[in-house]
């Protein structure tokens, strides 16, 4: 494939596959809350991600390793394993999330509760997983993923104020609700800085075997397709501001979300939002179960591709097929995703210094870098960002939980 | 009590989408039902403890009634009807705007 | 000789160029008047979780006696077969004959292979095509 060809296809897939669960709800509940006050958040969470997502590539790239891989080898087994168990956890959680939304989009759909759908779409999921090849998911659900377009769209046809949305692009201090401000804010943080999608991109690019030739296409890809996709979390905000804002309607469930674009989109705004949610979601989950299964087979050296056949690297077909069964349990007993997602995204932001520090020490390597270690700027956008969102995680999640 | 403005705003907004035809029914119904049981569990809670600045007998009232619209609209929609289901709407927006007025006067007294 | 730290949780690469494991653990031989040396590559099991805490290794033994391939010893390469070590360390045995992937062998024999779909037509050894 033509290194054209291969950049347009890696925009594509990072615009198509940016938006789940957790940047929508959160994007939405920011908008609905406190009008565009929070677009900041936005902005500060996909930067740090453009940096990251670069950095996962040419690490891969240049050392042929994935982050896990070289993290247990740089770090030891021990650390590695507390690593594990804290991402291991909070990705477990975002994956419940993720399959709750397939289920909330197939329930507003259909009438039929999301409880139903736990099993089936657990099923479906896991199939694409066991007989699918990796392009066929990367690229598919992307692809798929294309649909939250829409929302870009509707935020255009309500006719925003662009100068007031500017100006939330500034960080502001709340007026009122000011717990619940900076809680949102974390959430947005957790949401937009995925520690998954980093391991998920780094596997890839191992497994489509990039070398350091790849590096300046990796940096279009990552600064291009990661920022277009914030501006898709940007439009959900700046809809919700606009349609539930003057309303005083909160996102306390998925049912209000869904109304998002049915008056900027009269004729399709409602089957646009379920189809978003449903291929966004189905996109995430994919990933999801994926980076969990990475984590364990790369760091206990099985096999992983996920191009072989199951037989073949059992270790981790039997690990993922384990955590998707158990992820729709809570699914099935009825647990609301939406909640779930919430407390996963602010768990996100608690536990990114957990992922994100040892990345920048393997990051500062020569031995996996070599010449093509970080510099300054990166290092010092990374660093700052997950301090801001750990000090606000620590902060504001406790104050949250006790006013609630 | 912003909760339940909250709830009410969404009733009348699914009823608005369901009106110009851009939502099916049985979302629009399991929505507007949700909505009204939600408010039920929210008011239930707050009336335990009254805001001492209203009088809470006339906010129950009030509350009830328009649980009682969103009800009403719940099952307008499954009949279809779609000249009744906007007087209730109406009727529907009348008490959000009395549920406003004992919102501002509790914050107002806070 | 070779740094522990430099072995070490680097990758296994066996004769046939597959992936076998990584090294979990390392058997040292301290004499009396030589310096120590590394004897053997330990894989998986005990020597794994040893070193996060000694009660995760006992789980890992009882795991073992009630599930999985029944091995009673540690898996255990000789140094001798080290041919290169660098960022991956390179042997010159079989990943089959080490031991290493046992546990690969026995989830996919007993497990995924019971599965439709898993495609077991190939050989049944784990390595890879």
């Amino acid at each position: 494939m033509s290194k054209v060809l291969q950049i347009t296809l890696g925009i594509i897939t990072s615009i198509g596959g940016f938006l789940e669960i957790g940047s929508v709800i959160t994007a939405a509940q920011a908008g609905a809350g406190f009008g565009y006050k929070l677009l900041w958040a936005i902005l500060l969470g996909t930067l740090c991600l453009v940096f990251l997502v670069e950095m996962s590539g040419r690490l891969a790239a240049v050392s042929k390793h994935t982050i896990v891989e070289a993290t247990r080898a740089r770090f030891g087994f021990p650390f590695f394993f507390i690593v594990t168990i804290g991402m291991g956890i909070v990705a477990f959680l975002v994956l419940i999330a993720e399959l709750g939304g397939i289920g909330l989009a197939l329930q507003i759909l259909t009438g039929i509760g999301f409880p139903w759908w736990a099993v089936p779409v657990s099923i479906v999921v896991w199939l694409l997983m066991w007989k699918g090849s990796f392009s066929l998911i990367e690229n598919g659900a992307s692809l798929l993923g294309l649909v939250t377009i829409s929302f870009v769209v509707a935020a255009f046809k309500l006719h925003p104020d662009w100068s007031s949305a500017a100006h939330g692009l500034v960080p502001s201090l709340p007026g009122d609700d000011k717990a619940k401000y900076w809680f949102v804010a974390v959430s947005i943080l957790g949401a937009s800085i995925s520690p998954y999608l980093m391991y998920f991109y780094s596997s890839g690019a191992v497994e489509d075997e990039w070398d350091e030739t790849y590096i300046p296409i990796n940096r279009v890809i990552a600064g291009i397709g990661m920022t277009f996709g914030g501006f898709l979390s940007m439009a959900v905000l700046v809809g919700a501001a606009l349609f539930f804002y003057p309303k005083g309607i909160q996102i306390d469930k998925f049912e209000q979300a869904s109304l998002l674009m049915t008056s900027a989109l009269p004729k399709w705004g409602f089957f646009l939002f379920a189809l978003s949610m449903l291929f966004a979601c189905l996109g995430a989950a994919l990933e999801i179960s994926l980076a969990i299964a990475y984590f364990f087979a790369q760091g206990f050296g099985w096999n992983w591709s996920e191009d072989m056949n199951p037989s073949r690297d059992a270790r981790f077909a039997f690990t993922y097929t384990i955590i998707i069964l158990l992820a729709a349990v809570p699914l099935l007993l009825g647990i609301d995703p939406v909640k779930v997602t919430v407390i996963s995204m602010a768990l996100t932001s608690a536990t990114l210094p957990l992922a994100i520090v040892p990345f920048l020490f393997l990051m500062n390597d020569p031995v996996y870098l070599g010449d093509h270690r970080n510099g300054w700027l990166s290092n010092t956008v990374v660093s700052v960002v997950i301090l801001i969102s750990f000090v606000l995680a620590i902060i504001s999640i406790p104050l949250e939980f006790l006013g609630s | 009590m912003d909760s339940i403005l909250s709830w009410i705003g969404t009733a009348g907004m699914t009823g608005e989408a369901w009106l110009r035809h851009t939502t099916p029914d049985k979302y629009s119904a399991q929505t507007l039902q949700l909505s009204s049981e939600t408010i039920l569990q929210i008011s239930t809670e707050l009336l335990k403890s009254p805001p001492p600045s209203v009088d809470s007998s006339a906010l129950d009232s009030t509350i009830t009634r328009t649980r009682q619209h969103i009800a009403e609209m719940a099952r307008l929609v499954q009949a279809k009807n779609s000249p009744a289901f906007a007087r209730q709407l109406d009727s529907l927006r009348a008490d959000q705007k009395i549920v406003k007025q004992f919102s501002d006067s509790i914050e107002a007294a806070q | 000789m070779k740094v522990v730290h430099d072995v070490l949780d680097k990758e296994l690469i066996d004769r046939d160029d597959e992936p076998i494991g990584r090294v979990d653990g390392l058997v040292m031989h301290v004499g009396e008047r030589s310096q120590p040396r590394i004897t053997h590559i330990a894989v998986g099991g005990t020597a794994l979780w040893e070193r996060v805490h000694p009660a995760f290794a006992r789980l890992s033994k009882r795991l073992a006696r009630i599930w999985g391939p029944k091995r009673t010893e540690q898996v255990r390469i000789p140094w001798s077969r080290v041919k290169t070590a660098g960022r991956d360390i390179k042997l010159d045995v079989e990943g089959k004959e080490t031991g290493a992937i046992d546990w690969e062998i026995w989830i996919s024999r007993h497990i995924i292979k019971r599965i439709p779909g898993a495609g077991g037509d190939e050989e049944d050894d784990g390595s890879q095509s």
